[in-house]
């Protein structure tokens, strides 16, 4: 830091001080008719006093004069400027060196005790500045409240800072930003510091971990290196606490969200059930009436299959967000597949129709670690919607097959097959495919349920298809733990 | 033909009316009851010969009611339930209930259930002894009565039905839904776990070691074997 400069009129009052001070010495010693030793030694002292005091220039004017003084009054030939002595060479440059050194040790003191006084001062702004960003309300308008922090403690005159999260820049102090936006975007996206000795004003980018968070502009003040360094810094750590802040609630309401959302569908489950329970119960109480006529009978029939579609509904949707909600637990273990699909045929029992169903798992198929009956219900799923899409009479297999790591369960069937834009999407929940939606009830659930089993128990599901040429649907299961290939 | 007293326990108003249209209409005699509190208190009053109990309830609930009216008598039970869970069917049957019927039902379904649980394998078959003795355990058939070291032990009509066709069919793998069928009805099958339950009921009652039986035995994938010892 430079020295504060003087206006021009301090500094001539000080020469003239300088001067004042020579020569009352010189007048005090002509009258006290001292030696010329004791006069030397005087005037030293009162260069020494202004040079500690004052600064180089007013020092040099005083041993200039205290010279001329000496030389005048004291130094034979009296009253003249001549030196004779050549001793008195040795005189003046002693008042000279001496004015010189002893300026320039005092105003390095007083350099080094101005500068310390600053970073005492930054420090303890720095500290003020990092407990108003402590104790800053997280809930509040952040970026704005640190803007105002920065701006009054440091007593900037005027204060930008760009939050680049949010690509808003915020201002604060007296005055009006003389920091282009642009400026303040560059900083913070190139993370490198800009310093304008014209409009003096500095841009710090504002960056933690290598992430860039933004910039501050900042202008007329007179605000070290370090000081900078450690504003962005405790603004950077702000913003990161209030977004941990963030993502944390974040987290925690979707966590309440889910158990809400169990809860409601808990409720449903019984809500939703106890009117159609009653509607079902009559419907069919009714059909089973042998007087119906056959307009009637048709009429509440259709009652009846919509009601169980409705059932079957919501049975899905309850089931869907259970898995989401990992609510289903898996109970796994070393399962054979042969038994899984052998229970899962038996349960479609009629719904087969008499098809052909052709089923190729090998006995030496080594266990798979899998939950029974939740693997139960894909290939449930899988063979269910084997017979539902495709001409009734036409024949089915069931595959099992030992991979590298893995077991593949695979349907397949010759109906009309997938396209392959559509291969991917009739996983996704609801979807249900184009020629399908209106001809085939459904409720685009199945295999979104299906895909979520598999994936809870570590395998993929997917299918291999060609128009017209039947789709072979697949997915895949651990082995059991210690189950040899062979 | 039926004359029989059925008590419906259900909360929902609708559910109780429909339910009481119908078994009427087929001849039951009904009673409802809103609450198992208030179902214990119908069943000291009058006798039913069947049970209709919905779960879900407040108050103490269908669970909880069913363990009590377990614990007074035989009457037999037909749990209504909106759940579908193994888990909450067996807890059902665990505490004595002798069907458990998924809401919605269809009305010719639960007439079907009614008709099982309130049929009793009144003959003999040709094969069942009228006493038999396994150890400690003395079941005698004619007055359905089982004694354990000369202590009666209380079975429910399905654990005695059970017990008796074991009896009738000694020494031989019965598969699972043939055991069904002939103990609950012939629109029975599937519901293994029903005899998971009523098997271990009955082993905790007649077995000395319920956890390594000697003569319910599982025969794995297939059903159970009744083992009786020959007498020479």
């Amino acid at each position: 830091m430079e020295n504060v400069p003087l206006s021009r009129v301090e500094l001539g009052l000080r020469i003239a001080g300088a001067l004042g001070i020579i020569a009352s010495m010189a007048l005090i010693c002509r009258l006290a008719q001292v030696n010329n030793v004791t006069v030397a030694l005087a005037f030293l002292l009162a260069v020494l006093i202004i040079a500690a005091n004052w600064g180089l220039t007013e020092a040099l004017v005083a041993s200039v004069a205290s010279m001329i003084a000496f030389n005048f009054f004291f130094l034979p030939p009296i009253r003249t400027l001549t030196i004779a002595d050549p001793q008195n060479w040795v005189a003046l440059t002693a008042f000279v060196v001496t004015a010189i050194i002893a300026s320039h040790l005092s105003s390095s003191a007083q350099r080094q005790a101005r500068q310390a006084g600053r970073r005492q001062q930054e420090m303890e702004q720095l500290y003020t500045l990092s407990r108003n960003l402590l104790m800053m309300d997280m809930h509040g308008p952040l970026a704005q409240e640190i803007t105002n922090s920065i701006a009054q403690v440091f007593a900037l005159p005027a204060l930008a800072f760009y939050d680049r999260a949010a690509g808003r820049i915020h201002q604060a102090g007296p005055a009006e930003t003389k920091v282009e936006g642009s400026k303040l975007r560059d900083a913070a996206v190139q993370g490198t510091m800009f310093h304008d000795p014209v409009t003096k004003t500095t841009v710090m980018p504002i960056s933690l971990g290598g992430e860039s968070m933004g910039s501050l502009g900042i202008e007329g003040a007179s605000v070290s290196d370090s000081a900078l360094h450690a504003m962005a810094n405790l603004t950077a750590i702000t913003l990161e606490r209030a977004r941990a802040r963030d993502i944390a609630t974040r987290a925690e309401a979707a966590r309440e969200s889910e158990g809400l959302k169990s809860a409601v569908l808990d409720a449903l489950a019984h809500e939703f059930k106890t009117p159609l329970t009653s509607i079902k119960a009559a419907v069919s109480s009714m059909l089973s009436d042998s007087d119906l006529s056959p307009a009637h009978r048709e009429l509440l029939c259709i009652v009846e299959e919509e009601m169980d579609r409705l059932n079957s509904m919501l049975t899905e949707a309850i089931q869907m967000s259970r898995i989401e909600a990992g609510e289903l637990p898996l109970h796994r273990g070393p399962n054979r597949l042969s038994n899984i699909v052998r229970a899962q045929l038996e349960k479609l029992g009629e719904r087969l129709e008499g098809r052909e169903v052709k089923v190729d798992i090998p006995e030496s198929l080594p266990r798979a670690n899998v939950d029974p009956q939740l693997t139960g219900m894909v290939v449930w799923q899988l063979l269910s919607n084997a017979l539902r899409y495709t001409p009734p009479g036409s024949p089915l297999s069931v595959r099992a097959a030992a991979g590298e790591s893995e077991l593949v369960v695979s349907v397949e069937d010759c109906g009309p097959g997938i396209a392959p834009p559509e291969q991917r999407k009739i996983f996704e929940r609801f979807y249900r495919g184009k020629d399908q939606r209106e001809k085939i009830p459904g409720t685009g659930m199945g295999l979104s349920i299906a895909r979520e089993i598999v994936r809870a128990q570590h395998g993929r599901i997917w299918v291999e298809s060609e128009p017209g040429k039947g789709a072979r649907f697949a997915f895949s299961v651990p082995l059991a733990p210690g189950g040899p290939l062979s | 033909m039926t004359n029989a007293r059925i008590l419906i326990v259900d909360d929902e108003p609708q559910i109780r009316r429909v339910m009481r249209a119908t078994l009427v209409a087929r001849g039951y005699m009904v009673s409802t009851a809103r609450s198992g509190e208030e179902a214990l208190e119908k069943v000291r009053e009058e006798r039913f010969d069947l049970i209709l109990l919905d779960i879900n309830m407040p108050g103490i609930g269908g669970i909880e009611t069913c363990r009590i009216l377990r614990s007074q008598g035989e009457i037999p039970i037909v749990i209504l339930s909106v759940r579908n869970a193994e888990k909450e069917k067996i807890e059902a049957l665990d505490a004595g209930a002798d069907d458990y019927v998924t809401k919605p039902f269809s009305m010719p379904e639960l007439l079907a259930r009614i008709r099982a649980a309130l049929r009793r394998a009144p003959m003999l078959s040709p094969g069942t002894p009228e006493q038999l003795s396994l150890g400690h355990t003395v079941i005698d058939f004619t007055a359905r009565r089982v004694t354990v070291g000369g202590t009666e032990v209380r079975l429910t009509p399905k654990e005695f039905d059970l017990l008796r066709y074991f009896a009738g069919n000694p020494n031989i793998a019965i598969p699972h839904a043939k055991l069904l069928q002939a103990i609950w009805g012939p629109d029975y099958g599937e519901e293994v776990e029903y005899l998971r339950v009523f098997i271990n009921q009955l082993r905790k009652k007649i077995e000395s070691d319920p956890s390594h039986p000697e003569y319910l035995i599982t025969e794995p994938w297939v059903g159970y074997r009744f083992n009786v010892p020959r007498h020479d």
